[in-house]
């Protein structure tokens, strides 16, 4: 098991090392260059700008600093806020979007397991009907529009009760986190209620659920004991790319809802060319994914012992 | 619970299943999967029902164990009893649980039927918890004990390890294990060495007939197998088109074969008999339709010895000798050929 973690991380750091040389080699013919703007910039920042990043060198020059800047773990100076390294704009946002990610992963898996699972128990029933319905409702409206569609009825719901039950936009009490979380999380979770759905019905007429009919136990002990923990293994298996989805997609809703995540700072670096920014946080969201995606094998391996001998 | 028993006469064979019937509606029209399955198992005895993929063998011990569900399947008509006491539709008989405690089930194909995520210890202790009351200790404590039992070697360390980590034949003998880990009185085998390599099938079924012989158990195998039956079985019921067309014991069903469905399947079986080596020859045709089954007899279209009557009208159980029956109008009164058992040139 710690052999098998060992070479997932081994593994990671080569994907996050692969991340980072594209990212750099992209970068580098974006037209343009990070200094000539439109702002004024004195010809002594200039120079220490160029010294510091090495801009006047040769390319494999330029990413050998980059590399070794990389690897102890300084992702530079942003070009277009001046005096703001790279490392404090995550530092200060990356909480705010990773607590909004988790919080959204946790309704999504929580949401998806439930419904899937339900929706499964009521097979060609009203509540699967329903619950199918908001499903293919969940995937198909983006999440700005439920985003927007939320506020409203939070306004709608907080001036009929009189008082605020839950702010509308911001950051900072558990409040705030709730629906954001929810909305961020939605279209996931009626993803994997689908899954959990198909993956249970599979395996609600498998041999072994057969067997254990056979053996007398009784109906609610064969869900938790036999189905659930069967049918769970797809899920946990999407759930990689699903925080993946997550996490990056997170910055339409932190706007929606104004909040301070990372996924701003993200969009708005690429839009005003802040090349240390785009490069550290991409780099940054990749090796949180790759990290995630390594977490979830892990997991995976505890869920389903097959996994653990292929070390 | 004990007095119930004794009220009831030693002379009720352990289990009687009997007219039992079952459909299952499907999108293509109603299937009549079993028409009318009769047969009755003794203690210590074991009972083998051969038939052909399709003619209902599974569908009518499944039924018996409750294991048809429902919709789609239905059960129209019948009674299966065991000692007396109806358990058709129901999960207790005298307080005690029929699946896993009274009749124990094992399947024709032991990798897909055991839990893959679950460990061999825990799903053999399972039952014992249910239907005992043993503690989690002592039910994997006593699942060892059974590994053994059934002749898996290291069985401390097996009884930990997961599905994957065991071959078929293994599989097969902790199916067996689980199955019997309440000491039921029936043991229903549905083509327990289908799935399983010829040396394997050997050692699967003498460990049957051991733990029988051990507990006194009744065995309802279920096969297509010919070889297997004439191994295991002391009574066999010939099932074909969802009925049972020809029964009684083995030495009766092989040697004095009174349906002309059971010497087809007789001449299509090799032997290594030198003496009696004949021309294997298949059965033509195909069985019938059962979303509309035929008015006469189901095997009509494919009998050598047909008649006119064949096709019109159902033939009714004929009683041979003993309780030697076959299903056939050849054996009817009016019959111009009326063989007291069928020809069959390695028979006498």
């Amino acid at each position: 098991m710690w052999l098998y973690i060992l070479k997932r991380v081994l593994q990671g750091l080569l994907t996050v090392w692969f991340i980072a040389t594209a990212t750099f080699f992209a970068m580098h013919n974006v037209p343009g260059d990070p200094l000539t703007n439109d702002r004024a910039m004195t010809e002594t920042t200039r120079a220490n700008l160029e010294a510091k990043y090495g801009l006047d060198q040769p390319i494999t020059t330029q990413y050998l600093i980059f590399l070794r800047n990389l690897a102890r773990g300084d992702f530079g100076i942003s070009f277009v806020q001046e005096n703001r390294e790279v490392n404090d704009i995550i530092r200060e946002h990356f909480p705010v979007s990773a607590i909004l990610g988790v919080l959204a992963v946790v309704f999504a898996a929580t949401g998806g397991v439930l419904f899937g699972a339900l929706t499964a128990l009521y097979r060609n029933r009203l509540p699967d009907y329903l619950i199918m319905f908001l499903v293919i409702l969940g995937i198909s409206v983006p999440s700005f529009v439920v985003a927007a569609l939320s506020q409203l009825s939070l306004v709608s719901l907080n001036t009929l009760v009189g008082f605020t039950v839950l702010p509308v936009a911001g950051w900072g009490t558990v409040m705030h986190m709730l629906v954001p979380a929810l909305v961020l999380g939605l279209s996931t979770m009626a993803y994997l209620t689908r899954l959990m759905r198909s993956s249970m019905l599979e395996v609600t007429s498998s041999d072994y659920v057969r067997t254990a009919k056979s053996k007398g136990v009784p109906p609610t002990r064969i869900f938790t004991r036999h189905q659930l923990r069967n049918a769970i293994l797809p899920v946990v298996t999407v759930l990689g790319p699903a925080i993946a989805a997550i996490t990056t997609g997170g910055f339409v809703v932190e706007l929606v809802f104004a909040i301070p995540g990372l996924g701003r700072y993200f969009v708005e670096a690429v839009q005003q060319l802040d090349y240390t920014v785009i490069m550290g946080t991409t780099v940054f969201y990749g090796a949180f994914l790759v990290f995630m995606v390594i977490l979830v094998d892990v997991v995976y391996g505890f869920i389903d012992p097959r996994v653990r001998l292929d070390s | 619970m004990k007095a119930a028993e004794e009220n009831v006469d030693p002379a009720t064979p352990l289990l009687t299943v009997e007219d039992l019937q079952v459909e299952f509606d499907t999108y293509g029209g109603t299937v009549q999967a079993v028409r009318g399955v009769s047969f009755s198992v003794d203690q210590g005895q074991t009972l083998a029902i051969v038939g052909e993929s399709g003619c209902g063998k599974s569908v009518t011990v499944q039924s018996i164990m409750g294991l048809i569900p429902t919709p789609p399947g239905r059960i129209t008509a019948g009674s299966a009893r065991l000692r007396g006491h109806q358990i058709l539709g129901r999960s207790t008989v005298g307080g005690k649980e029929i699946r896993g405690a009274e009749i124990g089930m094992i399947f024709q194909d032991p990798m897909t039927s055991l839990n893959p995520t679950m460990t061999i210890g825990d799903q053999i202790a399972e039952p014992l918890q249910i239907h005992r009351g043993y503690s989690a200790r002592d039910a994997f404590t006593e699942a060892i004990r059974l590994l053994e039992l059934s002749k898996i070697p290291e069985a401390t360390k097996r009884a930990q390890q997961y599905p994957f980590e065991f071959s078929g034949g293994m599989l097969q003998r902790a199916m067996i294990a689980m199955a019997l880990s309440c000491k039921p009185s029936i043991l229903i085998a549905d083509e327990p060495t289908t799935a399983l390599d010829v040396t394997i099938q050997a050692q699967i079924l003498d460990l049957m007939q051991e733990l029988q012989k051990e507990t006194g158990m009744a065995i309802i195998l279920i096969t297509h197998d010919l070889g297997v039956v004439a191994r295991m079985a002391d009574e066999v019921a010939v099932m074909y088109a969802g009925k049972v067309v020809e029964y009684g014991s083995a030495d009766d069903v092989f040697y004095r074969s009174a349906h002309p469905y059971t010497v087809g399947l007789k001449e299509a079986m090799p032997t290594n008999d030198p003496a009696r080596q004949h021309e294997l020859k298949p059965i033509d045709g195909s069985p019938p339709d059962l979303f509309a089954p035929p008015a006469g007899c189901g095997y009509c279209p494919r009998c050598p010895y047909a008649m006119q009557i064949c096709s019109d009208r159902q033939p009714q159980d004929h009683n041979l000798r003993g309780h030697h029956s076959a299903s056939c109008w050849l054996h009817h009164a009016q019959s111009d050929s009326r063989p007291e058992t069928l020809f069959f040139k390695d028979t006498h």
